[in-house]
């Protein structure tokens, strides 16, 4: 069963979630492999670190280099960003915004004052570089307690929030915190649950990993990995950075509704639709009920569902194109 | 301020009152002694305790370890005029709710301090939060005065004022540590607090559970907490320090 995707199930619908990024790779300019290294990773997104090259007017030599980092970044259908930090926030946007990037990741936030200034280098850099007005986004990496307790401002400081994303590490190493895994409890769940709320409350989303392989960034084997963005994507999550190039293919699979959760969602449907039609408020399916509530929420997560599957088709045709 | 306020792990709390409170501290070596004028005195001892501050503070302070006095919310004026002694390193303020209160505290501070002969601007204040109006607003409370060099977790009246009564784990515990520990690193202030485990809190907090709670709150990022009895200075100091 297909749903329109663009067509709201209900009046005020926001969607679940807002993008389909569930796997996001880091990647320097540097890299001499970063094409290749895009092409070969299915990730959803590719984060294009700018170093800056010391003895040498990094400006110019970024400015030089970003348009063919941004299109080799691109080359497996990955929406391409650039990460750049609050306290030159300037200068970097001006040497790495170029067409083709969908947006850029800010790192030390500490209040909303630091997204208004992006936002207003991203205006004029829109117009001088031939980027449509508006379109580039803004997605806060979470590594200060500012960014914590001024969540809510940060994301309504500009239309162009897109997601936030928790450094555990950083985050951790700001906040005083042990960077090894050793509570047994996250000592951050409040802080996700906070942030997954806020983000969603702006029509955005966040971005995260469950503990401790948040926190350890490790190279678990798969079963655990894939057990962590299990309990990542139930907590809210709709994506993850992946360390390791061994998680994207998880994170793609994890971060959205399984084959057996779609299935049942269609089943759902279709059955709360029949008992509609005979004039039932609520119909019986392996002794649960469904009324609308859980009817709209089938039809929420099967929109999900086509929308990941949307998004592996359209990479998939990038890389037929790169074959060709 | 000189000294590295996140170096202050064990804060003994000493009744005023008590005849032994200038020289106990002396053998348990608590890295902070507060002399309380709060709970631990009774209301009939409260005049004397205030009576024999003057005289403590300069013991404790001229021994080069860090005196605050804790004050009732209540009787906060007249405690802080008691308080204000040479030789004071700070005042603890349990249970602000508002930036005003914190304001007002840090004007009646400052008038003392200019009457009594001390550096003006050179006496602390550590806000115990023990309120949801606290902690919600914990960051403007925190930031009403310059003079606020730490930032702590409550216990007895913030489970009161909460409501759950911890007969079982205190499961508001670890959201209110959370944000207290990131609006306290936020504005640089030190992060006071440890969460006893339940059939133990407070005062008869054994020693191997206080040090579990405090290595817990290492771990969390918190770097020293109050000490209801002189037993827990020991595993609190150990606690904040293990690696």
């Amino acid at each position: 069963m297909q749903h329109d995707a663009e067509k709201p199930l209900f009046v005020g619908e926001k969607p679940m979630p807002k993008y389909i990024r569930r796997s996001v790779l880091a990647l320097s300019i540097d890299d001499a492999q970063l094409g290749e290294k895009a092409y070969a990773s299915w990730a959803d997104a590719i984060i294009l670190d700018c170093p800056k090259q010391a003895g040498r007017d990094w400006q110019a030599d970024l400015k030089a280099r970003m348009p063919a980092a941004i299109h080799a970044a691109a080359k497996g259908g990955a929406e391409v960003f650039v990460r750049i930090h609050r306290d030159c926030a300037a200068a970097e946007l001006d040497a790495t915004v170029f067409a083709g990037i969908v947006g850029v990741v800010l790192t030390g936030v500490t209040a909303a004052d630091d997204i208004s200034a992006v936002a207003k280098g991203l205006d004029a850099l829109e117009i001088s570089r031939g980027i449509a007005s508006g379109a580039l986004e803004i997605d806060v990496e979470v590594d200060t307690a500012g960014a914590v307790w001024h969540a809510l401002a940060i994301a309504r400081a500009s239309e162009r929030f897109g997601a936030f994303y928790v450094n555990e590490a950083a985050l951790c190493r700001n906040l005083g915190m042990q960077s090894a895994p050793r509570l047994a409890f996250d000592p951050l769940e409040y802080i996700k649950s906070q942030l997954i709320t806020v983000a969603t409350a702006v029509g955005g989303q966040a971005m995260g990993m469950s503990y401790p392989l948040g926190l350890t960034q490790g190279n678990a084997d798969e079963a655990n990995v894939k057990k962590a963005v299990r309990l990542a994507r139930d907590t809210g999550f709709k994506g993850a950075m992946c360390p390791h190039a061994a998680w994207i293919n998880i994170c793609n699979e994890g971060f959205r509704p399984t084959a057996e959760e779609a299935a049942y969602y269609v089943k759902v449907i279709e059955v709360f639709a029949e008992g509609i039609k005979r004039g039932m408020a609520s119909v019986p399916i392996d002794g649960k009920m469904i009324d609308v509530p859980v009817d709209l929420r089938a039809k929420l997560y099967l929109k999900w569902a086509n929308r990941a599957q949307a998004r592996d088709d359209a990479k998939a045709r990038a890389h037929e194109r790169q074959g060709n | 301020m000189a000294e590295n306020i996140n170096n202050r792990r064990s804060w003994m709390i000493v009744p005023a009152h008590d005849p032994a409170a200038g020289t106990s501290y002396g053998e348990i070596k608590p890295d902070v002694v507060v002399l309380d004028l709060e709970y631990s005195v009774p209301p009939k001892a409260k005049e004397a305790a205030r009576a024999g501050l003057g005289a403590l503070v300069k013991k404790i302070g001229d021994s080069q370890t860090a005196v605050f006095v804790r004050i009732d919310r209540d009787t906060r004026w007249a405690d802080v005029r008691a308080a204000m002694h040479r030789g004071i390193t700070g005042i603890v303020f349990p249970g602000p709710d508002a930036p005003e209160e914190v304001a007002e505290l840090d004007e009646l501070i400052t008038a003392m301090e200019r009457e009594r002969g001390i550096d003006v601007g050179a006496t602390e204040l550590v806000l115990m939060l023990e309120s949801a109006k606290g902690f919600w607003h914990a960051d403007a409370i925190a930031q009403a005065s310059p003079r606020v060099s730490a930032l702590g977790v409550g216990r007895i009246d913030l489970t009161m004022r909460l409501g759950p009564v911890p007969q079982d784990e205190f499961r508001l515990g670890r959201f209110l540590m959370t944000r207290a520990l990131v609006a306290a690193r936020m504005l640089g202030k030190q992060p006071l607090g440890a969460l006893w485990r339940p059939g133990s809190r407070g005062g008869v907090a054994s020693q191997p559970v206080t040090a579990k709670a405090a290595a817990e709150a290492r771990l969390m990022g918190f770097t020293g907490c109050l000490c209801a009895t002189p037993e827990q200075v020991m595993p609190v100091n150990d606690g904040f320090s293990s690696v």
